[in-house]
């Protein structure tokens, strides 16, 4: 049954409500005044970007290395845990998958408030490590349910030929298993990794003086109103997630 | 010989209460080629996982050359095994899959280039070597499949139904090619099947198996012409079963009545007295069909109620005078040259030798 | 087992105990300077009763569910469009760029546009219409227009999935049973993706009942839901058993939700 008409103009009209907004931003971000009508195109505020805005680009580098961390711990776990949801016969699986969902289910701000209140209660100091748990902490059900639906597009009968073939579990799990769940792997560490940088709410709650990612740093720049300074980031983060959208659209299978 | 001979000692298995397989005994010879042979579901692949040390048996044991490896782990084991979906690994290329098992033992590099090299000339995929499993047909995948378990010089390969994914023409093909492989290697070929064509014209000995159970083991022939019981003949080949009574008996043959039929001789293969009941099998290829009865064999006036032409032969179904309908197939030879062509609606006799029809089952009176 | 076991000591750790701890301090007594004393209190509860709060449940839920149905109601012909269109990999695409953007952004897109010193009120005061400024912003509509727009990819992708996975032939059948197109739709189309259905309306109603970005910047007083509150008794009220308390009713209304909704679904689908 082909689409009527009524379909294809709500599917313009979203796409219409999608990007004006965004085109606008990006449109005022190459404009030479710093009020939002337009007078001229200038790179003036990338200039200031680039020169002038020291703690923007710390807390760039923040959630780089947050990104990074969190997405390597949160991956190899959560690869492990796929493959040994995958592989193992043992009791308990069912309460391992509740506890995988829950993390979906609940709001996130559930996640951060409890996240902070553990770690005062713990008194661990807030900092960048608090926001490395909690990110590898909201990116591990995530990162095994990928790894996971990549495995489950395999018969067993690949793990007992190896068997077969008189491989022990280390090559079997070396040269079979994560070979063919790589791209599994690849997709939940770039998922993770979007997660992480894209994370605002969370990090909001379990950040600590000094520790401030990207996304705070935006957001505290919001609440002072409107600034080219912003639309020039946003345009910047903007690429950066097109690159990342065209990449990761063969994954999203493993999502869904 | 290089291969095993395989020794399967009272195997049960359950699946939580379902019970798999029955108390299973089996011996399989040294570089034989043995068919497992059964329905779909009958516990065919449990069996053959249980050989291959991928699935323990609740009870009994299997040796090989004598010696029981029941607490062998699968990888320790000198078998391998062909599956069902071949299991080939998607990321690694022909000759990787092939070059596996090798790789493993540590066998330097210009002697695994030359072993996978002789294996691939074997099966003939030389040409392929670099491909993915995914870029192959189904028969060339089967073929890898045979290569890679071949590697590890098993005195045992396990083959699951190795055809069964393929079409008609290239299972006949591929079945053809596996013989003369067994031929060169050599060693035990243990085949599951349930496809009764195939295991009859390959294999040295066949195991029928039904509900968990082994009922009848015997050479292709034996199973064939003399099957056990009502079932292998059922579903070996086709077959007419008659019911009758025994109304006289001497020291080679047995007189009956079947009700739809008459009385008639047969062949008397099992211990009967008169008065019990019995179940014959006769198979339609051994009944001959004419426009005059035929001297010294049980002959039955009949019409033909339905004629099927096959090209190299024509299936009868003729429905006698008293009301059974028989099976019969009759092969062309010289098809016009046969004496008279029968159609359908003629008048026909159908005859066939005491000697052709079984005893499989006794009901005593 | 080995395998997992590092996976589950991390969520139980990191996630299931901060969950236990939370319900715990909603029955403690609160200390002047957060924290809790460990004595036995409803305290936190009994403040959640007042009409303040009532009024901010009251608004969570009616803005989330007003928000998931326009987007919803947006994303079924969107993803129907786009699973049989000739063009599906583009417009995918289109649609899953905003999915990847940045939330923070995508809000500020919108204050950029529709905010008292936005293009908007600028243009209109550049051509002279307007001496200050309109305030299109810092209502629940505002916070409805963010969240759809936030969210509608959410629901859109799964959508989307559900669509793409059904066989053509279906409807074909029903057009040729004498269905009319609309009937189809209703009758084939959607009983045939209740599970993309299910996902898109969680991925949606959850986010909303929990959000707090978007109603900070562009809610106004009255438009504060759940989580501002949440955080506020956090941080500067410095009330742990309430912020506890508060947080124990969000995670069970949604629990219960996606239970009751899940389950209920699933008995109609049987039928
Ligand atoms: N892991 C298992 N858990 C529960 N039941 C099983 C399991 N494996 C097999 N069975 C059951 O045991 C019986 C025999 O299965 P098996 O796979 O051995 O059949 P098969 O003879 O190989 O059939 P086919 O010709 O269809 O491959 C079947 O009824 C099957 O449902
Ligand atoms: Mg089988």
């Amino acid at each position: 049954m082909n689409p009527g008409k009524f379909s294809r103009l709500i599917t313009f009209l979203i796409l219409i409500f999608f990007y004006i907004p965004i085109a606008v931003v990006v449109l005022f971000s190459f404009n030479a005044s710093k009020s939002p009508v337009w007078v001229g195109f200038s790179l003036l505020w990338y200039k200031e970007l680039f020169t002038n805005s020291y703690s923007i680009w710390k807390a760039f580098w923040n959630s780089i290395i947050v990104a990074i961390s969190a997405s390597f711990v949160a991956t190899a776990l959560g690869a492990f845990g796929a493959i040994g949801l995958y592989w193992g016969k043992f009791k308990g699986k069912d309460y391992i998958w509740i506890i995988s969902y829950l993390p979906l289910i609940i709001p996130d701000i559930i996640i951060g408030v409890s996240l902070l209140i553990f770690f005062v209660f713990i008194k661990l100091r807030l900092s960048l490590f608090t926001i490395f748990i909690a990110h590898v902490t909201f990116s591990l059900p995530y990162a095994l349910m990928i790894v996971f639906s990549r495995l489950q597009d395999f018969e067993y009968s690949i793990i007992e030929a190896a068997y077969d073939l008189g491989a022990t579990e280390e090559i079997a799990l070396f040269k079979v298993i994560i070979p063919i769940s790589f791209p599994g792997i690849l997709a939940a560490f770039f998922m993770s990794l979007t997660l992480s940088i894209d994370d605002f709410v969370i990090t909001f709650f379990v950040a600590g003086p000094g520790s401030t990612t990207l996304p705070l740093k935006i957001y505290s720049m919001i609440r002072f109103g409107i600034s080219p300074t912003i639309n020039a980031i946003s345009t910047l983060m903007l690429a950066g997630t097109i690159v990342i959208s065209v990449f990761m659209r063969k994954y999203l299978k493993y999502i869904f | 010989m290089l291969g095993s001979n395989v020794e399967i000692k009272n195997i049960s298995k359950f699946f939580g209460d379902f019970q798999a397989l029955d108390n299973v005994s089996l011996q399989v010879k040294k570089g034989e080629f043995f068919s497992l042979l059964g329905p779909s579901g009958c516990g065919k692949t449990t069996l053959l996982r249980i050989i291959a040390g991928l699935e323990q048996p609740d009870s009994g044991d299997v040796l090989f050359d004598n010696k029981s490896v029941i607490n062998i782990p699968a990888n320790k084991r000198e078998v391998n095994t062909i599956f069902q979906n071949y299991a080939l690994f998607p990321h690694l290329t022909v000759f990787e899959n092939v070059a596996f098992s090798l790789r493993l033992k540590k066998i330097s590099e210009t002697e695994i280039k030359e072993r996978v090299g002789k294996l691939l000339y074997l099966v003939r995929l030389e040409e392929h070597k670099n491909k993915k499993p995914s870029q192959l047909s189904g028969g060339q995948r089967q073929r890898v499949a045979i290569a890679r378990a071949l590697a590890n010089e098993p005195k045992v390969l396990l083959l699951d139904e190795p055809v069964s994914a393929l079409d008609a023409k290239l299972r006949q093909e591929l079945l053809v090619e596996l013989d003369n492989l067994h031929d060169q290697v050599g060693i035990t070929f243990i085949y599951v099947t349930h496809d009764q064509a195939e295991a009859i014209s390959v294999s040295d000995h066949v195991a029928v198996m039904n509900n968990g159970k082994i009922v009848q083991t015997g050479t292709p022939y034996e199973i064939y012409e003399s099957p056990a019981n009502n079932f292998v003949a059922t579903f070996i080949g086709e077959t007419n079963l008659m019911k009758a009574e025994v109304r006289e008996t001497n020291e080679e043959f047995v007189r009956v009545f079947a009700k739809g039929i008459g009385e008639f001789e047969c062949y008397k293969d099992k211990e009967v007295k008169k008065g019990d009941k019995i179940l014959l099998t006769l198979r339609p290829e051994k009944i001959k069909i004419s426009s005059k009865p035929l001297e010294g064999l049980n002959s039955f006036h009949g019409i033909v109620e339905e004629e099927i032409y096959m090209g190299y032969q024509t299936k009868y179904f003729v429905k006698l005078d008293e009301g059974y309908i028989l099976k019969i197939y009759k092969q062309h030879v010289n098809y016009l040259l046969d004496e008279k062509i029968i159609h359908w609606k003629d008048e026909v006799f159908v005859s066939w030798n005491p000697n052709d029809s079984f005893i499989i089952e006794v009901e005593e009176n | 087992m080995k395998y997992v076991s590092g996976y589950t000591l991390w969520l139980v750790i990191f996630f299931v105990i901060p969950l236990i701890i939370i319900l715990s301090f909603s029955f403690l007594e609160k200390t002047p300077y957060g924290g809790v004393n460990f004595s036995f209190s409803l305290e936190g509860y009994k403040s959640l009763l007042t009409i303040g709060y009532l009024k901010v449940f009251w608004r969570t839920v009616w803005i989330s569910i007003i928000s998931t149905l326009i987007t919803v109601l947006l994303a079924l012909p969107a993803a129907y469009y786009i699973a049989k269109s000739k063009f599906k990999n583009l417009l995918l695409i289109l649609v899953v760029i905003p999915f990847w953007t940045n939330s923070l952004i995508r809000i500020y897109a919108w204050i950029f546009v529709l905010g008292n010193n936005g293009i908007i009120n600028q243009f209109l005061r550049f051509i002279g219409l307007i001496d200050s400024h309109i305030q299109f912003l810092y209502n629940p509509w505002a916070v409805i227009l963010v969240l759809v727009y936030t969210y509608l990819p959410y629901a859109i992708i799964p959508l989307y999935a559900s669509i793409e996975r059904l066989d053509n032939s279906i409807f074909e059948a029903a057009l040729d049973l004498g269905c009319s197109k609309r009937k189809a739709f209703f009758k084939v189309l959607i009983p045939n993706i209740k599970t993309g259905l299910i996902t898109s309306i969680i991925f949606v109603l959850i986010p909303a009942m929990g959000s707090y970005a978007i109603p900070d910047l562009v809610g106004g007083v009255n438009s504060k839901m759940i989580g501002n509150e949440i955080a506020r008794q956090l941080t500067t009220a410095k009330n742990w058993p309430a912020a506890s308390a508060i947080s124990s009713v969000l995670t069970l209304i949604t629990l219960l939700g996606v239970i009751l909704f899940v389950r209920n679904s699933k008995k109609e689908v049987l039928n």
